[in-house]
């Protein structure tokens, strides 16, 4: 391991398992332009945006002036793009300096930019001759995922890339569970009997992915009347189509075809006879008989909302209609047409009972959005977008009467001018908020939250952004729990320890170590035929759905075949794809769902496409590597270990027993030994740690790193810490332990440091932050042109010498900017400009609360290199030793708040001197269970006296084998007790202590929740904040007037006018007289005001209408009505009433908490009243 | 070459003051490192490979803090 460290590889990369873990998204990026490795029969190896584009078509526009004879359209436009294409980031033509045109990642990080490259794509279009013209369009800067070809440039020495850098910030798009694509999954939902009348619980649903990877939901749902209907979403809108129609209309099934179809010979269950002929006889009155009539029909009502050509027929957009929406990941109507029987073979299998509902939340129905897939979905939108753009102004023109000339190209280039090409800007506004702005919502369930700021906070957090996976925003707000339930499937795919507590808590989840996802297609189109010459019956009407299982690949029908021959097929594929015979990928999943009683629906079902989770494991029968997916894994039985393989049962082995956590559950030293919610802890807090955030610390310009100045490589260490070349970034101290209740200062998980350690330099850090000065956004900045702010000090403060220099030059140098190493406090100039205009110096403060130095600071240029200096970035460095208060805490969830910094010369020392570093509370122990870390304390302290780097890797001591004998023997071996306890003395006293103590090596991390930021800078100078338990504990201990003192009179005390007759906080007026005056209103009548003028508008409303009221009964003759009262009431005691002796006006002044104004606006907003009783 | 048009430009006087005294600062590029002298008011841009970003240098201030 030397070795590889002292003589790194020239190029390329020494631990590619950091590559390996963020693969997904670098290659579902790259995918996006190059598909070369697609073999024939399955792509054409052009990358998913072209296929798009290709899936995209063209728009068809008329200029309105033909003759009424042939249909008045006129003249014939098609318009079309091709050939999509991104550039590497290169800098602009305009600067002629650079000696490279390239721009790098790390460029954009300093610079604060986005690291983007130029789209374009080809504009085709035909003149009314039919000439194809075309012209490149410039879709302005795509950001660009940091990639494969590795860039070695100021960058980590492992950089793997994965993520946009976008204004300076490193952001990627997250992983996010999506329904399996291509599988129809049934379902039991009571929403969907809401749907309307006669619909039931009972549905089907598939969604389905075109080859450039966008997706149609289609679901069919079960009515009451043994019918079904077919549902779609087009442009956020759904429609819902009977479902013989769709049959009709796709290949003109007769009614006999479509009855046999459904039914498969399976003539005695009545339960299918008597819906199929419901389902044939309600489609009697749509009075369609043929295939085409049914095109026609579907097209007459679809025609204006797909926005097809004027000049189609109603059967052609029928059938672009059904080759737009329906099971879109097939071409062939005949397939379609198959596959919709299956569907309802699957429905009314579900609605009999013979089969159950499928489980959407677990991760056999479950694939993985990919990073790249989104964003070329959102390209082809915004281009799709684009081109209906183009379409809808040259229409708007032809109806008002525009003189539209398509042979004229001045008029195409004036149209193309009202139309925004920027796509770039649209993606870089994207990945910076994670907001989809889409007219079609993509068939995603989410608008918001895709994208995340992959924070270097420390090397843990970092790596695990490239790991997460998210359920979906929409899952979170859900009520039941049921989303997020640990599943049996999951085992292999998400880890079942990492994952946040709390509210994301099983949203949030993070593949498992060896979990891969699948990028690229595989060939797989000679499958069918492989299949049918080993007993598979190609699809036919002879063949009877009781006898035999259907064979789907990808969700299309192949074929039938007996149970036996199933299983038979299953089996062979998995010895063909783990030997590679007949050219069969080993990603290829075969699942074979067995005949049960009512479990799941049975078959055998082939999926080869991408974005599914796989997991390495071992094949028993012929020892070789095999692919496992989540479908089909959860009818395998593989066992965790050899010796735990049953012969007969077991198929397969896992490779590592600890494969199904994730890379920081595996950084768990001992993790078998603690109680599993512990180890949920640790990887928490290993993400909040004060660690090694990179190694290139001088090139970053994140807005708040962490930093641990002596960070160390762990004694203890699982074998995973070497593998993932964990020690270039450390994360923590080995510290020398004491378990022991000493001080007193360690009670409820605080914990005491020598003094003289942190002296030393325990768990010293620091924190980088950075301060960005812009004059562009200063006041008076020149809004274009020339600037008129200019960095450097005028005239005036010109000299540095001379009696009174001003104050500045501590801090700044003539060109005024900070010097490197200068100490700033709070209100210190950071940076000092001249403004042309007025000729004055203003300088720029350093806004925080703590004393930092500067640390670097960056003059950062313009694109082109051509302007002068605007813009510089300060990294500022605030110095953080440890203090009471900051938190700890070691690898087995036990965190802790350092209490005292305890004088070495009186803490406890062992018979050979030793004085701990940490001393922690015994009472840490019993109640949490967690037996690794006293494990690890033991290893610890053997692996420091033989200077070994101990395994601490789960699952390797067993019952036979314990850890304690094994690290017992070592200690014993170095002339330790056997058990790791010492007797130790009293520092203070210098007496044995009674009990022996339990003293080792832990490796310690501090956290980055410290004291210094709790109260610091806060809103109130460093007040604490008196929470919502602390107001309970008043409560509780009845000290109404302290909380009376705390919560309202040094808080936010404050005095309104109250209406003693209608009791409003908020209806204050104020009527402009002097004392003594009486205001009169339109009708001469007085109105009534108290002596500043004050009066109630309502009641004064109220008392003018009633006035009126009275005026108009009395007229009448009649009673007056009562006025209306208000809803809420609140009684006000006597002794908040100031302003009682006021006589005249009916309005008392009291004292509420300035709140409770709020409150009674926010309720008034809401057409509630609050009346407060005023006594 | 590029140089001398920049400063004849930037060298009107605007409304009214002179321009200030020019001080040279060096900085050094973050690309190449060379060491590039860039006066107020001239474009960021290193003169040896044309990168846009300066690092500021190390100050020759004598920089004394209490240590305590």
């Amino acid at each position: 391991m030397q070795e590889i460290e002292w003589n790194p590889p020239e190029n390329g990369s020494t631990y590619n398992i950091l590559n390996e873990f963020v693969a997904p998204h670098i290659e579902s990026f790259n995918a996006l332009f190059d598909d070369s490795g697609l073999p024939s029969g399955d792509g054409d190896g052009r990358g998913l945006l072209s296929l798009g584009v290709e899936d995209i078509g063209e728009r068809v526009v008329f200029d309105g002036n033909g003759k009424p004879d042939d249909g008045g359209w006129g003249n014939r436009m098609r318009i079309w793009f091709e050939s999509p294409n991104i550039s590497r980031p290169m800098v602009p033509d305009k600067d002629k300096h650079s000696t490279t045109r390239k721009v790098f990642p790390s460029e954009a990080r300093e610079r604060l930019t986005s690291y983007r490259g130029r789209m374009t794509i080809k504009l085709c279009w035909t003149d009314p001759a039919g000439e194809r013209h075309e012209m490149p369009k410039d879709c302005g800067l795509v950001p660009i995922v940091v990639r494969s070809k590795l860039v070695r440039k100021h960058e980590e020495p492992e950089e793997f890339g994965g993520y946009f850098i976008i204004n300076g910030n490193e952001r990627l798009i997250r992983y996010l569970i999506l329904p399996r694509r291509n599988h129809v999954i049934s379902l039991l939902r009571p929403s969907f009997a809401k749907r309307g009348p006669s619909y039931t619980q009972y549905g089907v649903q598939i969604r389905c992915v075109r080859p450039d990877q966008t997706a149609v939901t289609n679901t069919l749902h079960y009515l009451s009347n043994g019918s079904a209907m077919l549902r779609f979403s087009w442009r956020k809108q759904e429609y819902v189509i009977p479902i013989m129609l769709i049959l009709k209309a796709l290949v003109g099934a007769s009614d006999k075809e479509i009855f046999e179809g459904v039914m498969m010979q399976d003539y005695e269950n009545t339960f299918l006879t008597d819906r199929v002929e419901l389902l044939l006889r309600s489609f009697k009155m749509f009075t369609l008989k043929t295939g085409d009539q049914c095109l026609e029909y579907l097209g007459d009502k679809f025609r204006v909302v797909l926005g097809t050509p004027d000049d189609w027929a109603n059967g052609a957009v029928g059938a672009y209609l059904i080759q737009k929406l329906v099971l879109v990941h097939l071409k062939s109507p005949r397939d379609k047409y198959r596959m919709l029987l299956f569907m309802l073979r699957k429905l009314y299998a579900l609605v009999s009972g013979s089969c159950c509902g499928d489980n959407p939340d677990s991760p056999q129905h479950q694939e993985v959005l990919l990073p790249g897939s989104l964003y070329g979905m959102i390209i082809k939108e915004r281009l799709e977008e684009t081109l209906n753009q183009i379409r809808t102004n040259i229409n708007t023109d032809v109806r008002n009467g525009v003189t539209v000339d398509f042979h004229d190209k001045k008029y195409f280039q004036k149209v193309l001018s009202k139309v925004s090409f920027d796509i770039g800007a649209r993606l870089s506004n994207f990945l910076a908020t994670g907001n989809l702005v889409s007219p079609t919502g993509l068939d995603l369930q989410q608008a918001s939250g895709f994208t995340i700021v992959a924070e270097k906070l420390n090397w843990q957090r970092y790596i695990s952004h490239f790991r997460c996976i998210h359920r979906g925003a929409f899952f979170a707000e859900l009520k039941t729990t049921t989303v997020r339930k640990l599943l049996p499937e999951a085992w292999g795919f998400l880890c079942p320890v990492h994952t946040p507590d709390g509210t994301p808590c099983g949203l949030l989840n993070h593949l498992s170590r060896t979990c891969r996802i699948v990028t690229s297609p595989l060939n797989v189109a000679h499958i069918p035929a492989i299949l049918a010459t080993h007993g598979m019956s190609l699809p036919s009407t002879t063949i009877s759905g009781t006898k035999n299982l259907v064979v789907q690949l990808d969700g299309c029908v192949i074929g039938w075949a007996r149970p036996a021959t199933a299983a038979q097929l299953a089996q062979n594929l998995r010895i063909w794809k783990t030997e590679g015979i007949h050219q069969i990928s080993l990603d290829l999943e075969i699942g074979l769902v067995p005949e049960s009683r009512g479990g799941q629906y049975p078959g055998l079902y082939l999926f080869s496409s991408r974005s599914r989770m796989m997991r390495p494991v071992k094949y028993l029968a012929n020892g070789r590597d095999d692919q496992v997916g989540s479908f089909e894994q959860v009818y395998m039985d593989i066992a965790c270990t050899p010796e735990e393989i049953t012969v007969g049962v077991s198929t397969h082995v896992e490779h590592h027993p600890t494969n199904f956590l994730s890379i920081l559950a595996n950084l768990t030293p001992f993790s078998d030994f603690n109680q599993s919610p512990r180890n949920i802890y640790q990887c928490q807090m290993g993400k909040q740690t004060m660690g090694t955030p990179s190694t290139a610390l001088q090139h970053r310009t994140d807005n708040k790193l962490y930093r641990l100045q002596t960070g160390q490589s762990p004694v203890v260490r699982p074998a995973l810490h070497n593998t993932y070349a964990m020690d270039s970034f450390p994360n923590g101290t080995n510290a020398v332990v004491a378990v022991i209740s000493y001080t007193g200062y360690d009670m409820e998980d605080a914990m005491i440091l020598n003094k003289s350690a942190h002296e030393r330099g325990f768990a010293y850090g620091s924190i980088y932050k950075t301060q960005v000065v812009d004059l562009k956004d200063m006041h008076g900045a020149a809004k274009s042109g020339t600037p008129t702010l200019h960095f450097g000090l005028g005239r005036t403060y010109y000299t540095k010498f001379g009696d009174k220099p001003h104050r500045c030059h501590e801090f700044l140098d003539a060109d005024g900017l900070p010097f490197i190493g200068a100490r700033l406090a709070s209100g210190d100039p950071i940076a000092g400009y001249t403004d042309d205009i007025s000729g004055r110096t203003e300088f720029v403060k350093y806004k925080g609360d703590e004393l930092a130095y500067v640390d670097e600071v960056r003059l950062l240029g313009s694109d082109a290199g051509d302007s002068e200096l605007q813009k510089i970035q300060v990294t500022l460095r605030i110095t953080r030793a440890p203090v009471i208060g900051d938190k700890f805490s070691s690898r087995h969830g036990q965190k802790g708040v350092c209490s005292q910094k305890w004088p070495a010369i009186d803490m406890p020392f062992s018979e050979s001197g030793m004085q701990p570093d940490v001393i922690i509370n015994p009472h840490a122990f019993p109640s949490r269970m967690t037996i690794g870390m006293l494990v690890e304390s033991m290893a610890g302290k053997a692996g420091a006296m033989h200077g070994l780097a101990q395994d601490a890797t789960p699952f390797k001591f067993t019952e036979k084998d314990t850890a304690i004998e094994y690290f017992g023997e070592q200690l014993l071996a170095s002339g330790y007790n056997y058990y790791g306890n010492e007797p130790m003395y009293s520092g203070i006293t210098g007496q044995e202590f009674a009990a022996d103590i339990y003293i080792g090596v832990v490796y310690y991390q501090r956290l980055r929740h410290m004291v210094l930021d709790k109260f610091q800078g806060r809103k109130r100078a460093g007040g604490i904040r008196f929470g919502e338990m602390e107001r309970d504990a008043l409560i509780a201990h009845g000290t109404s007037f302290l909380l009376q003192d705390r919560l309202m009179n040094c808080s936010d005390y404050s005095t309104a006018w109250v209406c003693r007759t209608c009791g409003s906080l908020i209806s204050l007026g104020y009527q402009d007289i002097s004392l003594g005056e009486v205001a009169t209103g339109d009708n001469a009548s007085l109105l009534q005001t108290g002596p500043g003028g004050e009066y109630c508008r309502v009641c004064r409303a109220a008392a003018q209408q009633e006035d009126e009221r009275a005026r108009q009964a009395l007229a009448a003759g009649k009673e007056a009505p009562p006025p209306p009262q208000a809803d809420v009431r609140v009684a006000i005691s006597s002794q908040h009433v100031l302003g009682t002796s006021v006589k005249g006006g009916d309005l008392d002044v009291v004292a509420v908490p300035y709140v409770f104004r709020y409150l009674c606006a926010e309720l008034a907003s809401m057409g509630i009243a609050v009346s407060l009783a005023v006594q | 070459m590029d140089q001398q048009n920049t400063n004849s430009n930037n060298n009107q006087p605007r409304a009214g003051f002179a321009p200030p005294v020019r001080e040279i600062m060096e900085y050094s590029c973050a690309d190449c490192g060379a060491t590039n002298e860039i006066k107020s008011r001239e474009p960021i841009r290193c003169r040896e490979c044309g990168h846009r970003i300066m690092y500021k240098k190390r100050t020759k201030r004598m920089v004394q803090f209490e240590a305590r």
